[in-house]
């Protein structure tokens, strides 16, 4: 039981030495820190089991607990069941979505996305909707940035391209006096 | 990232010292004596504590003016406005009149905010920042504010959103959904009712819906600064002010599509998209236009494999966010006349569907039986970089250098060698820092109505001069009109002429000479274009500027630029009179080549997606691919490749267009050693790697040993010079998509009728 306990106090101690401050007396925090309340931390809690548990059962539990890295690339082709022919027949086209021309708001494009090249669609007879045969034809993910999504390509087999958009503008000042130049051609006459 | 993560993260970003309140409020006060006190002297030290703790993240910059938006701070231009400050500051302000290309009308009020130390909100489109001005995007006041503003446009707006165009994607329902109360004041219906307005008819293009109209002014001012067609104007005050042309008439532009983009509410719709469709039960579609030669980018709507409407997409380098109205409505053309299955001549001559073999049968046995030297290969207007490429390498594995363009252009001198002897060098989005331009036999204005709105931006906003030698035409601007006389070019290139643009083009620090690629098809052609060439190499070797590229000759195709890169000839003239056995129409809808010029025995076979010119004189047709219905490869007129996208499948049985002539020389005996487009796409780029670097364009050299070459070619030239589309209406109608367009047909003949009118 000792031994438990001596183990998960050295756990601690190599767990909070990075805020080092909840450590320490509240007269030595009030010297060195900006004179800010909601800077200081409480002590971190430590849970009874760990305190009490053997260091393999300790060690078992961090090993669930914590995400495995791998190494290697990832290719999930063998395993997702995804058919052949929409794996190497597709491209996938990674892009930055267009701003709607009919809008002003650019909200909904801040972001990457990624979708399949388009294949044949149909109006079906019985309610006028429309069909298509491709699986993967709504499938449109968004990322944050091209290499996410070039990374799920990668993993997924898929062939993927870039289509970057130019957007760029160089910033020039506007100025509502450029109406009313009188030697100017941005004058107006109408209004 | 959404707007509350947005806040979130500006929160999370200050430092911890700030985060009591407070903390904050008592800094606050402490801080704007002292900010004022030490304002004139360092940025830095008077800079508020909130801007102190980001200071790794954004460095002041002397040159410019810091302002917080939200506490956030921000640096910027002096002079910038409000909204564009927060706009940088990644904060979108609402707004209904203001349009960043257009200029600033601050009358819609919606983009009111809170600036701190001021009285009273203020028009965040117009109003200039100030040194250490604090905007507030999201506070009581401005929203407020926003409030009012919704509520009082919305008292006159009719609410009749569910049978409205503009549904689904209307700035005034989006915004009365963020912005807008919850409830309604209104309730004068019974005295004197909601406003109504008479709508207009401007033309066939767009339906005007004028009770809708809120008075932003937006197609106005598009109207008179990027149109150039001053028309449009408001009439009468307060609620009886109107929008519209005063007395009726036409809207006699090429760019008038524009405005229904521009319409925040649906006062502006698209009469051939009426009640066509919502936006939410559409595919959206990126691809690249190829009615013109600028290859504007464009997104395809799409429904149940229909295309319904082709809307612009921002390319700053080639559209910036306009279309023209070519192609932006001639894609009704794309549902008729189409060839939707392969024909072959029976025994009476006329052309009967086959089977996809038969008629494969009967090219290959064609081809096969054809001597190499009596082929003939005739590529058009609309045919991709793929399929050329492939039928190219099936010409020549049979043994046949007849390739050629419909387009011509002199071969002689550096002739097509040298890729900078027929681009648009300048590129166009530096068309707009130019200060004098030079248009050679070109009316740029229907030719490639962008590149003409970019000369006018520059023309309105650098005060660029321009100087036109050819036909007199409206180009929605004035210039100065040199003359007709193609020997005009000559005096100014040897330096004999004394004309007044002689000393423009001198003194210019950026000028340029765009010549038009029309002119060259004459016998003085090659001469005209060496003294294009020798008088834009002597303007750009005296410039500072050594990156500034004078030259330019414009197209007139979406497809030239791509068939010379890969090596067709220009030009079909002798290869014609030679009397070919075989003449293969690649989409050649021109009527360059006509049967009376062919051998009786000819055989032609005509490959592309319309009924038009070329398949009435075929014997053999094999239907392909419009470009809304391949991913396909097409250069502009910069030499910027670019790659259309499947939209729609194509109709019937036609197939995309390099799959055809790949299965053609499978049965020829001749097979082509690609199976996919990657493979076709890996031999483009051993053409030409310029062929696949989709997006980019090449800066183009070697202008010198263009001009060096051409030095023989300086001949004495005579000619006047004339150009094909003179007026709006020769505009609407030049290829088989738009000859095949009702709505074209219907512009054509309201222009004809305009015209007729006094007004």
């Amino acid at each position: 039981m000792l031994k438990a306990v001596s183990r998960a106090a050295g756990l601690a101690k190599t767990q909070l030495s990075k805020s080092l401050p909840a450590l320490s007396t509240c007269s030595v925090r009030l010297q060195t820190c900006p004179p800010d309340p909601t800077c200081i931390k409480e002590a971190w809690k430590i849970e009874n089991e760990s305190i009490i548990s053997m260091p393999d059962e300790q060690r078992q539990k961090n090993a669930l607990e914590s995400t495995i890295t791998v190494p290697t690339k990832v290719d999930l082709t063998p395993v997702n069941g995804v058919p052949e022919e929409h794996i190497k027949t597709r491209r996938v086209r990674i892009y930055k979505p267009s701003k709607n021309a009919m809008q002003s708001g650019t909200n909904n494009i801040h972001h990457w996305e990624m979708e399949f090249d388009n294949r044949q669609r149909w109006e079906n007879p019985l309610m006028g909707w429309t069909s298509t045969g491709d699986p993967l034809s709504n499938m449109k993910i968004q990322f944050s940035s091209p290499d996410e999504a070039i990374e799920h390509c990668e993993k997924n087999g898929w062939m993927w391209y870039i289509d970057e958009p130019k957007i760029e503008k160089s910033e020039k000042p506007k100025n509502y006096g450029l109406n009313f130049s009188w030697n100017r051609r941005t004058r107006v006459s109408t209004k | 990232m959404t707007k509350a993560d947005y806040y979130c993260s500006v929160k999370l970003s200050r430092c911890r010292c700030c985060q009591s309140k407070f903390f904050n409020e008592s800094i606050r006060m402490l801080r704007q004596p002292l900010t004022r006190a030490l304002a004139l002297k360092s940025p830095t030290r008077a800079a508020p504590l909130a801007a102190r703790c980001q200071a790794t993240q954004i460095q002041p910059q002397p040159d410019k003016v810091e302002v917080f938006i939200d506490d956030k701070p921000v640096y910027v231009l002096p002079g910038t406005t409000i909204l564009q400050a927060t706009a940088q500051a990644g904060v979108e302000i609402p707004r209904f009149c203001y349009h960043e290309r257009l200029a600033v009308a601050g009358n819609c009020r919606m983009c009111l905010v809170e600036v701190e130390k001021s009285p009273k909100p203020a028009a965040a489109c117009a109003m200039p920042v100030m040194k250490g001005m604090r905007v507030k995007t999201n506070s009581d006041l401005t929203r407020k504010a926003r409030e009012g503003v919704m509520e009082f446009l919305l008292v006159n707006h009719p609410l009749d959103c569910p049978i409205c165009d503009q549904g689904g994607e209307c700035d005034l329902q989006d915004q009365s959904m963020a912005f807008g109360s919850d409830k309604s004041r209104f309730t004068d219906i019974h005295f004197s009712g909601k406003r109504a307005v008479e709508d207009k008819d401007v033309g066939p293009l767009i339906k005007t819906i004028m009770t809708r109209c809120i008075h932003c002014t937006r197609c106005i001012r598009f109207a008179s600064e990027v149109a150039g067609v001053d028309d449009f104007g408001t009439t009468g005050r307060g609620t009886d002010m109107q929008v519209g042309t005063y007395v009726e008439k036409m809207f006699l532009s090429e760019l008038s599509g524009n405005i229904i983009d521009l319409c925040p509410v649906g006062a502006l719709t698209s009469k051939p998209y009426s009640f066509a469709a919502r936006p939410w039960e559409t595919r959206r579609i990126d691809s690249v236009d190829v009615l013109d030669p600028l290859g504007s980018n464009i997104v395809v709507t799409t429904r149940t494999n229909e295309v319904l409407r082709i809307l612009p997409r921002t390319n700053e380098e080639i559209n910036e966010e306009w279309l023209s109205d070519k192609s932006r409505f001639a894609c009704d053309g794309l549902k008729r006349q189409r060839l939707v299955t392969p024909m072959l001549t029976d025994s009476r001559g006329n052309l009967t569907p086959v089977e996809w073999e038969d008629a494969i049968v009967a090219a290959a046995r064609a081809l096969r039986d054809c001597p190499p030297e009596k082929l003939l290969v005739v590529a058009g207007d609309m045919a991709d970089a793929e399929s050329l490429m492939a039928l190219k390498d099936l010409a020549n594995k049979l043994g046949s250098e007849n390739v050629c363009t419909e387009q011509y252009f002199p071969l002689e001198g550096a002739g097509i060698d040298l890729r900078s002897s027929y681009l648009l060098n300048t590129k166009i989005a530096n068309v707009e820092d130019a200060d004098f331009v030079l248009l050679i036999g070109t009316n740029v204005r229907f030719e490639a109505p962008l590149l003409n709105a970019r000369i006018r931006k520059a023309y309105v906003h650098k005060e660029t001069d321009i100087a036109l030698i050819g036909p007199q035409v409206d180009l929605t601007y004035d210039y100065l009109h040199v003359g007709e006389s193609a020997s005009i070019v000559k005096d100014l290139a040897t330096g004999t002429s004394s004309h007044e643009v002689m000393k423009r083009l001198q003194q210019a620090k950026r000028p340029i000479v765009i010549l038009g690629a029309d002119q060259l098809k004459t016998p003085e052609g090659s001469a005209l274009l060496a003294y294009t060439q020798e008088l834009a190499l002597k303007v750009q070797e005296k410039l500072a500027d050594k990156e500034w590229k004078v030259l330019n000759v414009l197209q007139r195709t979406a497809s030239q630029v791509a068939a010379l890169d890969i090596g067709y000839k220009p030009g079909v003239g002798k290869l014609l009179q030679s009397g070919p056995k075989v003449v293969y129409l690649l989409g050649a809808d021109n009527g360059v080549v006509s049967r009376d010029q062919l051998p009786k025995d000819a055989v032609v076979i005509y490959q592309g997606h319309h009924g038009d010119n070329g398949a009435a004189i075929a014997d053999i047709v094999l239907p392909g691919a419009a470009y809304t219905e391949k991913r396909a490869t097409y250069v502009n007129a910069e030499g910027r490749a670019q790659q259309t996208l499947v939209a729609v499948t194509p109709p019937g049985k036609a197939r995309e267009d390099w799959k055809i002539i790949r299965a053609l020389s499978e049965v020829v005996g001749e097979r082509l050693p690609y199976d996919n487009l990657d493979e076709i796409r890996d031999r483009l780029s051993q053409v030409s790697p310029a062929l696949v670097n989709y997006g980019n364009v090449q800066d183009n050299n070697y202008f010198a040993q263009a001009r060096a070459l051409a030095q023989s070619l300086q001949k004495p030239i005579s000619g006047k010079m004339d150009v094909q589309l003179k007026q709006l209406e020769d505009y609407f109608m030049t290829d088989s998509i738009s000859r095949a367009s009702p709505t074209m047909a219907k512009c054509v003949q309201a222009v004809l009728k305009q015209k007729q009118s006094s007004y």
